[in-house]
C-alpha cells in the first residue's frame, strides 16, 4: 500500500482528497499545519506528498526545501497546491524542488493522474 | 516775505536798498566784507542774494565759489556796472541787472524769481509724492503677482508682510488669523525683537480689536487670549521693542474672504501715515483676500481628494480581501462536487449527474468572476505585475485556440485563423495577452449560435491606416508606427452602435438578454482594455446587429521605442506604488545637434543613457531619458547640467528646447 501524506490547513480539502485517494487504494496520512506535516513526513517517509503553500507555522515552500535538500527524503515526490496563480510562485515552487505545481481550485482528475504518474516514476527510479 | 542778503561795499547802496526792501517788509540783511558774508551764511542761508559786482574791496571770486556751492537753495540777483557778465557768474546768477537799476525793476525781478522758486519747490514735492506713489503701485503690482503664485496660507501672509514693508515700511505688523481647526494665531513681523511684555500687550490688543469688530454681532470664531498662539519674526534680534511701540501711528484692516472672516492686519510705524499710505495699506489687505480664499478652496479640495483617494484605496483593498476570502471555499466546494460527480461517493441517477455538472460549471464561473475582481483591484492599485518579453502573437493565438477547441466542438462552432504572412514580434507579457485572447474568444463563443464561425486574424498595419468607429477614434489617435492588429470576429447578435463605447467601461455591461444568459461581471473587457493600455496598444469593436461583432486590438511592433515607452510607463507606475521619485528629461533640438552633443560632451557621463530614447522627427531630434530613484541632489545636478546644455546648445547650434519634469511621490507638501 502506497503512503500519501496530505498537508493543508483547510481540513475540508484534506478530508475530500483522503476520501478519494483511499478509494483508489492509497493509505493517507493527514497534517493540518506545516510543523506537523514536516514531522510526519520524516516519521513515515511517504511515497508522495501533497503540500499546500500558505499554511501557519511553516509554509509549503519551506517544507519542500527542507525535504528536498535532505538525502534521506529527497526522493519523496511533492505536489504543491496554491491559491495564487502568479508566475513567481511557480518559479519559487520549482526552485524549492516541488515536482508538480497545481493551482487551486484544482481539477480532481488532474490531481489523481498526477499522483499516479509521480508514484509510477518513483518506482521506476 | 523773502529773506534778502545784500552784498556790497557801498554803504550808500546798502542803505538805499535797506530802506526800500525793509519798507516792503522783506527780511533785509547785508554783508559789506568777506568775513561778514561768511558769518551771515553760517547762521542762515537767505532766499535771495543781491550781489553788487562793483565792490572792489570784496574778494568776488571767493564769494562766487561760495554762492555756487549753495546755488540750489538760493536766488542770486547780480548788479552789473557795465554790460559785461563775469564768466564765473553765468552759471550762478539767476538774474543780471545793469546799474543804475530802477527800483521797480529790482522789485519785479525779486518777485518773479521768488514765484519761480516757489513753483519749482511745489513741483519737486509733487514729483516726490508721485514717485512714492509709483513705487507703492509697483510694490502692489509685485505683491499682486506674487500672491497669484502661491496657494499656501502662511506664504501669502508673508508676502503681504513683505509688500507692506516695501511700500510703507513698518516697525511692527501683526496678523490675526484662524487656522484650519479654528485655532487662533497671531503672526508678528517686526524690525526689532518683541519683548515678552509687549507680546502680551499685542495679544491683548488683538483680542480687543477682534472683539470690537464683532461688537454687536456673533463672532465667527471663539477667541480666548489663553489659546492665542503667536509666531514672532524679527529682522534685528538684538534690539527690542517695548510699550513705546503702542504710541506709534497705526493702521488696521480686516481681511475678509467674501463673506467669511479670515482675520485682520495691523501695522505700526514711527512716522505718520499719509492718505496714500492708508490707501495702499487697504489695497494690499484686500489683495491678499482673493488668494487666501483660493488657498482655502484648494485646501478643501486637497482634503477631499485625500479622502477620495483613501476611499478608492479602501475599495480596492476591500475587493481584494473579499475576493481572496471568497476564493478559499471554492476549492473544497469544487473538489467535493467532483468527488460526487465521479461516482466515488455512490451511484448517481442521470438527474443527479445533470445537477452536479451544473453546480461545477457555476463554481467555475464563480471563480472566473473572483479572478476578474482580483485583477481589477490589482490594476487599480497599480499592483498588476507585467513580465514583458519579445513574443510572437500568432503562437499565443494558436495556444489559446487549443484550450478552446473542446468547447467550440461541443457547441457546434468552428474556429479559424488567418495570419499575416509577415511575422512580427511584439514586446508584451505573454500571460496577459493570453488573458486578452481568452476573454475575447470565450466571449465570441458565448455569443455565436451553433453552426457559426469565429475567426481570429492578424495583420501588420501602420498607425495611420488604422480605422475605427468614431467613438474609438480618441483611443487610437496617439498611436504611431507599426502595429500587429488582431481581430476576433464572431457571428453573434452584435452590439447596438450607441452601446459600443460602453463595452469597455467598468461595471457597465450592455443590457440584453443574451448577455444576461452568458453571465459575467462586466469586468472582462475593461480588464482587457487596461492590459492593452499598459502595452501601449489599443482595443475597439466594430459591430453589425444580427451579423456579429469584430473586436480589434493592436500591439506595437517591437522596436527600441516600444521597449522604452513601456518600461517608462512601468517605472512611473512602480514609482507611484513604491512612492519613490523619478525624473523624465526631454531635450529637443534641431538637426542632429543632440547626437553631436552626446559625442562631444559625454552627456551625464553616459550613466543614464540606458533608460533613454533618441528620436528623430524630420529635422528635430529629441532625447528622452527616465531616471528612476533620483534624489534631490541628482535633480539639482541635472538642473545645472540643463543650463549648461542650453548654453552650449544655443551658442553652438542655435535653438534648443529643454523640458524636464520631476515627480515625487508622495507629492511634496
Amino acid at each position: 500500500m502506497k503512503k500519501i501524506l496530505l498537508v493543508d490547513d483547510e481540513q475540508d480539502i484534506v478530508e475530500t482528497l483522503k476520501f478519494v485517494l483511499e478509494g483508489e487504494g492509497y493509505t493517507c496520512y493527514c497534517a493540518y499545519n506545516g510543523e506537523d506535516g514536516l514531522k510526519l513526513a520524516k516519521e513515515i517517509i511517504p511515497d508522495l506528498m501533497i503540500l499546500d503553500i500558505m499554511m501557519p507555522k511553516i509554509n509549503g515552500f519551506k517544507i519542500s526545501r527542507l525535504l528536498k535538500y535532505d538525502a534521506k527524503y529527497k526522493n519523496i515526490p511533492i505536489i504543491m497546491l496554491t491559491a495564487r496563480s502568479q508566475e513567481t510562485d511557480k518559479q519559487i515552487g520549482e526552485e524549492t524542488g516541488a515536482d508538480v505545481y497545481i493551482t487551486k481550485p484544482f481539477d480532481l482528475d488532474e490531481v489523481l493522474s498526477t499522483v499516479t504518474r509521480l508514484i509510477k516514476e518513483k518506482e521506476n527510479v | 516775505m523773502a529773506k534778502i542778503l545784500m552784498v556790497s561795499d557801498n554803504d550808500e547802496k546798502i542803505k538805499h536798498y535797506d530802506d526800500m526792501l525793509s519798507g516792503m517788509s522783506h527780511d533785509y540783511q547785508f554783508a559789506s566784507d568777506n568775513q561778514m558774508f561768511f558769518d551771515v551764511l553760517q547762521i542762515n542761508i537767505p532766499q535771495i542774494i543781491l550781489l553788487d559786482t562793483n565792490s572792489a574791496s570784496l574778494d568776488l571770486s571767493l564769494l562766487y565759489r561760495k554762492i555756487n556751492s549753495l546755488k540750489e537753495n538760493l536766488i542770486t540777483i547780480t548788479l552789473l556796472k557795465e554790460d559785461k557778465i563775469p564768466p564765473e557768474l553765468l552759471n550762478i546768477s539767476d538774474a543780471f541787472l545793469m546799474e543804475p537799476v530802477s527800483d521797480n525793476i529790482l522789485i519785479s525781478t525779486i518777485n518773479v524769481n521768488m514765484r519761480r522758486k516757489e513753483t519749482l519747490t511745489r513741483l519737486a514735492t509733487t514729483n516726490q509724492n508721485l514717485s512714492k506713489s509709483l513705487y507703492q503701485l509697483d510694490v502692489l503690482y509685485n505683491t499682486g503677482s506674487q500672491f497669484a503664485a502661491t496657494l499656501d496660507k502662511e506664504k501669502l501672509v508673508n508676502i503681504m508682510f513683505e509688500g507692506l514693508d516695501k511700500a510703507l515700511g513698518f516697525s511692527v505688523a501683526c496678523v490675526l488669523t484662524f487656522k484650519a481647526d479654528n485655532q487662533p494665531l497671531l503672526i508678528i513681523n517686526s524690525i526689532n525683537q518683541i519683548s515678552d511684555r509687549l507680546l502680551a500687550a499685542l495679544k491683548l490688543r488683538a483680542v480687543l480689536n477682534y472683539k470690537s469688530l464683532f461688537e454687536n454681532k456673533e463672532m465667527p470664531f471663539e477667541l480666548d487670549i489663553k489659546e492665542l498662539q503667536a509666531i514672532k519674526y524679527a529682522k534685528n534680534p538684538i534690539d527690542d521693542y517695548d510699550f513705546s511701540i503702542l504710541r506709534y501711528d497705526n493702521m488696521f484692516a480686516q481681511i475678509n474672504l467674501s463673506d467669511n472672516f479670515y482675520g485682520f492686519v495691523e501695522i505700526f510705524r514711527e512716522n505718520e501715515f499719509t492718505n496714500e499710505d492708508s490707501q495702499c495699506f487697504h489695497t494690499i489687505a484686500q489683495q491678499v483676500s482673493m488668494p487666501l480664499k483660493n488657498a482655502a478652496y484648494v485646501q478643501e479640495i486637497q482634503e477631499k481628494n485625500k479622502e477620495l483617494y483613501r476611499l478608492e484605496h479602501l475599495k480596492s483593498e476591500f475587493i481584494s480581501i473579499v475576493s481572496h476570502e471568497l476564493k478559499t471555499p471554492i476549492t473544497p466546494l469544487k473538489t467535493a462536487l467532483q468527488v460526487m460527480s465521479s461516482g466515488r461517493a455512490g451511484l448517481l441517477t442521470p438527474d443527479m449527474e445533470r445537477f452536479l455538472s451544473m453546480s461545477i460549471k457555476n463554481v467555475d464561473n464563480f471563480k472566473k468572476i473572483i479572478d476578474d475582481l482580483l485583477d481589477m483591484s490589482k490594476i487599480e492599485a497599480g499592483k498588476m505585475n507585467y513580465n514583458f518579453t519579445d513574443m510572437n502573437v500568432e503562437k499565443t493565438i494558436e495556444f489559446v485556440k487549443l484550450q478552446h477547441n473542446s468547447v467550440v466542438e461541443e457547441k457546434g462552432l468552428t474556429l479559424t485563423t488567418h495570419f499575416d504572412e509577415n511575422m512580427a514580434l511584439v514586446y508584451a507579457d505573454n500571460l496577459r495577452i493570453q488573458q486578452v485572447l481568452n476573454n475575447l474568444i470565450s466571449n465570441a463563443i458565448k455569443f455565436t449560435e451553433s453552426g457559426g464561425n469565429i475567426d481570429v486574424s492578424t495583420k501588420i498595419i501602420n498607425a495611420k491606416d488604422i480605422t475605427t468607429p468614431q467613438c474609438f477614434e480618441d483611443d487610437v489617435k496617439d498611436l504611431k508606427g507599426n502595429y500587429v492588429q488582431v481581430c476576433v470576429k464572431d457571428e453573434g447578435i452584435g452590439i447596438e452602435e450607441e452601446d459600443l463605447p460602453k463595452v469597455f467601461e467598468q461595471f457597465k455591461q450592455v443590457e440584453n438578454s443574451l448577455q444576461r444568459k452568458a453571465g459575467g461581471t462586466g469586468l472582462g473587457l475593461p480588464i482587457v482594455k487596461k492590459i492593452l493600455n499598459e502595452h501601449n496598444g489599443a482595443i475597439w469593436v466594430e459591430s453589425e446587429i444580427n451579423k456579429g461583432s469584430a473586436f480589434y486590438f493592436v500591439l506595437p511592433v517591437l522596436s527600441d521605442k516600444t521597449t522604452f515607452w513601456i518600461s517608462h510607463k512601468q517605472l512611473i507606475k512602480q514609482a507611484k506604488v513604491n512612492k519613490t521619485k523619478f525624473l523624465t528629461l526631454t531635450i529637443s533640438a534641431k538637426g542632429d545637434s543632440i547626437e553631436q552633443l552626446l559625442k562631444e560632451d559625454n552627456l551625464f557621463n553616459g550613466t543614464y543613457l540606458n533608460n533613454s530614447l533618441l528620436e528623430k522627427d524630420d529635422d528635430l531630434t529629441s532625447l528622452t531619458m527616465v531616471i528612476p530613484d533620483s534624489d534631490k541632489h541628482l535633480v539639482e545636478f541635472l538642473k545645472r547640467k540643463i543650463d549648461t546644455i542650453l548654453l552650449n546648445e544655443k551658442a553652438r547650434y542655435g535653438k534648443c528646447d529643454i523640458m524636464y519634469s520631476y515627480t515625487v511621490y508622495p507629492k511634496e507638501k
